[in-house]
């Protein structure tokens, strides 16, 4: 549908596109990402022939670009700009009406097919009831609807639309990107966005184009692209990729900045924590603001302890969940125990997958420990009292072990013992 | 429906109220003369005495028929540049075309250059090349990339617009000799009008007026936006390039025989689009018929409020223009469109 081949373009001395080679399948839903200034409005005003590209070719429907006039390209591609910006007051009927430009001639008024398409956009827009309405007197979403259904009425096949949702309320956004989903899926309609939001883009377009510096770095599915070694490439930025339960698809959140400025003022105190199922993940947070170097292991990816220690960006021995910790973990494991001052066992449960995190303790007779014992760690034992024989072996054999019943107390007895 | 019939009835009033207009603005004036006469004059021009239908006929139907055709030009050029300019607060004169035009024309008073071609009055012409010079010098000016942002456009006429006038001051003081004229002419003024003035005139405003009709449907969607407009089909810089090119004429042909009347191709506008709303094709005939009644109001007014002693008619549009232009920006400074 549409294709270019090593676009380059700058402003004056500014390289901003530096070579990009595309293909855009028919029925395609693409949303193009990337940081302020990748290029990422500028690709796609060279896509829309808004601005010519200094070398390199675009071709709609395997015709040059520069082959359409303004008119044929009109009734082929529809653009939604960034600045919608109606500063007069049209009513809603004629603002859409003025879509059928392209197909009308100059003296000629509204033919019946005019009328008649105009009011299939408006349906499926969802703007019929806001037909007489001055534009003026819209809110957001409802306005961004009438310039999308403009864009609908010159029944283009390919729809482009720059950062659509970036000054809309996060219901209208939803609101715009169903739309669009929903006319991608039911007529085909090809889509290209650009947006800066990264979590909206995932979750509909079917395929991201990541830019960076005026350069494709990543393209795909959005699970292939966005991943945390590309945002860290292309942003700079240390995200945790989590997936949204409801559409499986990635979702970025940002590690706050204080987490890592943290890091500098940290005490010469190193904490290993052995946790899981979220045992560890209300008291984390407070260790990391206290400034204790903690690391934690071994953790099954996606459980809550994990995502806390990710979000806290805390060194961390991770393994697959629902199969055995390997060997391979252990002895990562083990390798930040070695460096710890004290080790922090939270009130897990164990079973056969993390068995492992109990046994490695018998290893550290001379290391200092704190065991919770507010549960009993019969009830916490399902497999069968492997782990309670562990525990109960650890309790005698080793002198460096203090059990805590309160949990609240926890900071208070890790304060005794750091002196 | 509802809507059109409206429209039918704003167009309606408006076409009887401009009717009525020059019916009265016939008869009213130093000499007296009678109703049943201009009826008379109306019917037949041979029905009256030769002073009536003189006083008529070449004294008071040239002035009424030139006011028409000034008022009209005025408010069509603002409508125009506001489309353009997307800016509610362009009108001829902010972005120096009117100086332009001024400058033009007293430099062919100067320089004592009246030139007849073809039966058209070069006056005019010097007009619209001054303001032609003038659009293009504050373009060229403003113009950033090929993008024209307009708080650079308006400064640009403003400052363009400073230089001219102080030019126009300049060449005043040089040509003493007729200073009361061209002060007059400078504040705008339609005293002294013959019918040569409106046959001289005519051809450049029907000109400027027919492209403007030609194109009222892209100044709807130049209103969109340039990229959006671009992106519905429309050559943009083009359109903008002509449309731009007919105001001026436009601006410059009246501007030549009425001299510097202000306010009308800000305000009139406004009143017009606040009546019967942006779309163009029903705007500018409307503002058309206000600016004309406006400006025939302000020019009845301006020969018999002091008579025999004539005011400028700029001085008159100004003071009910400004005052109402104060009113829209206090009140409705968010929504002006």
């Amino acid at each position: 549908m549409l294709k270019t081949d090593k676009i380059k373009f700058s402003y004056a001395q500014e390289k901003i596109l530096k070579g990009i080679d595309l293909e855009i399948e028919a029925g395609a839903f693409i949303g193009i990402i990337g940081p302020n200034a990748s290029g990422k409005s500028t690709l796609l005003k060279n896509m829309s022939k808004t601005l010519k590209s200094d070398s390199g070719s675009i071709y709609l429907e395997h015709k040059l670009l520069n082959d359409y006039n303004s008119l044929e390209l009109a009734k082929k591609m529809a653009v939604v700009p960034q600045n919608t910006e109606v500063n007069f007051n049209f009513n809603v009927y004629d603002i859409i009406m003025m879509g059928r430009h392209p197909y009308q001639k100059r003296w000629s008024g509204l033919s019946q097919k005019d009328k008649k398409i105009v009011k299939e956009v408006m349906e499926v827009t969802d703007t019929l009831k806001l037909k007489r309405k001055l534009i003026n007197e819209l809110s957001g979403g409802e306005k961004q609807r009438v310039i999308i259904a403009r864009a609908l009425a010159q029944k283009p096949d390919i729809l482009m639309l720059d950062e659509p949702t970036s000054s809309l309320d996060i219901n209208y956004q939803g609101e715009i990107y169903d739309l669009l989903d929903y006319l991608n899926q039911e007529f085909n309609l090809t889509i290209i966005t650009v947006s800066h939001d990264l979590n909206l883009t995932a979750q509909y377009c079917e395929e991201l184009l990541l830019l960076k510096e005026g350069k494709i770095f990543a393209a795909g599915p959005a699970t292939e692209v966005l991943t945390e070694k590309n945002i860290k490439a292309v942003y700079n930025a240390e995200v945790i990729i989590r997936t949204n339960p409801l559409s499986e698809k990635p979702f970025v959140t940002l590690i706050p900045e204080v987490n890592r400025m943290k890091k500098r003022k940290q005490k010469d105190f190193k904490i290993h924590v052995i946790a899981g199922g979220g045992t560890a993940k209300n008291w984390l947070y407070k260790l990391e603001n206290l400034g204790y170097q903690l690391s934690i292991g071994i953790l099954n990816i996606g459980d809550a302890d994990w995502q806390a220690a990710k979000e806290l960006g805390i060194e961390m021995v991770e393994a697959p969940p629902f199969i055995d910790i390997s060997e391979k973990e252990i002895q990562k494991n083990k390798k930040l125990i070695q460096k710890a001052d004290l080790i922090i066992l939270s009130d897990l449960p164990f079973g056969h997958g993390n068995l492992a995190n109990l046994e490695v303790l018998l290893n550290y007779p001379d290391k200092t420990k704190i065991l919770f014992s507010n549960l009993d760690i019969k009830k916490r034992d399902y497999i069968k009292g492997k782990a309670e024989k562990i525990w109960n072996e650890l309790l005698e054999e080793d002198e460096n072990i203090y059990l805590l019943k309160e949990k609240d107390n926890l900071i208070s007895k890790i304060k005794k013992l750091e002196n | 429906m509802g809507e059109n019939k409206k429209n039918i009835f704003i167009y309606l009033a408006a076409v009887i109220f401009s009717l009525v207009l020059i019916f009265l603005a016939m008869f009213i004036g130093s000499s007296q003369i009678n109703s049943a006469d201009i009826t008379a004059y109306i019917i037949n021009s041979k029905a009256v005495s030769a002073s009536t239908a003189i006083i008529i006929g070449e004294i008071r139907l040239p002035r009424i028929i030139l006011a028409f055709i000034v008022g009209a030009g005025l408010a069509v050029a603002g409508a125009v540049f506001q489309a353009i300019i997307r800016n509610p607060m362009v009108d001829p004169y902010i972005i120096g075309i009117s100086a332009g035009a001024g400058t033009g024309v007293m430099l062919a008073l100067f320089l004592g250059i009246e030139i007849t071609i073809f039966n058209l009055n070069s006056l005019p012409a010097f007009a619209f090349l001054g303001a032609v010079l003038t659009v293009f010098t504050v373009y060229q000016l403003a113009r950033v990339g090929n993008k024209l942002p307009v708080l650079t456009f308006l400064l640009a006429g403003v400052a363009v617009s400073f230089i001219l006038n102080s030019l126009m001051s300049f060449l005043m003081v040089l040509r003493t000799e007729n200073l009361q004229q061209l002060v007059y002419w400078l504040m705008g003024s339609l005293a002294g009008t013959a019918w040569s003035d409106v046959r001289m005139i005519l051809p450049y405003f029907l000109t400027a007026l027919a492209v403007i009709v030609f194109y009222l449907k892209d100044l709807n969607i130049l209103l969109l936006g340039e990229e959006s407009a671009a992106h519905l089909g429309l050559n943009v810089e083009r359109t903008k390039i002509i449309l731009l090119g007919a105001a001026s004429l436009m601006t410059a042909s009246v501007v030549s025989v009425s001299g510097s009347i202000g306010f009308i191709g800000l305000v009139v506008p406004h009143i017009a689009r606040m009546t019967i709303g942006p779309d163009h094709r029903r705007l500018i005939p409307l503002a058309a018929l206000f600016g004309a009644s406006f400006l025939l109001i302000a020019d009845t007014a301006a020969r018999t409020i002091m008579a025999p002693m004539e005011l400028p008619v700029g001085i008159i549009t100004a003071l009910a223009g400004g005052p109402y232009f104060i009113y829209l920006l206090r009140n409705k400074s968010k929504n002006i469109w």
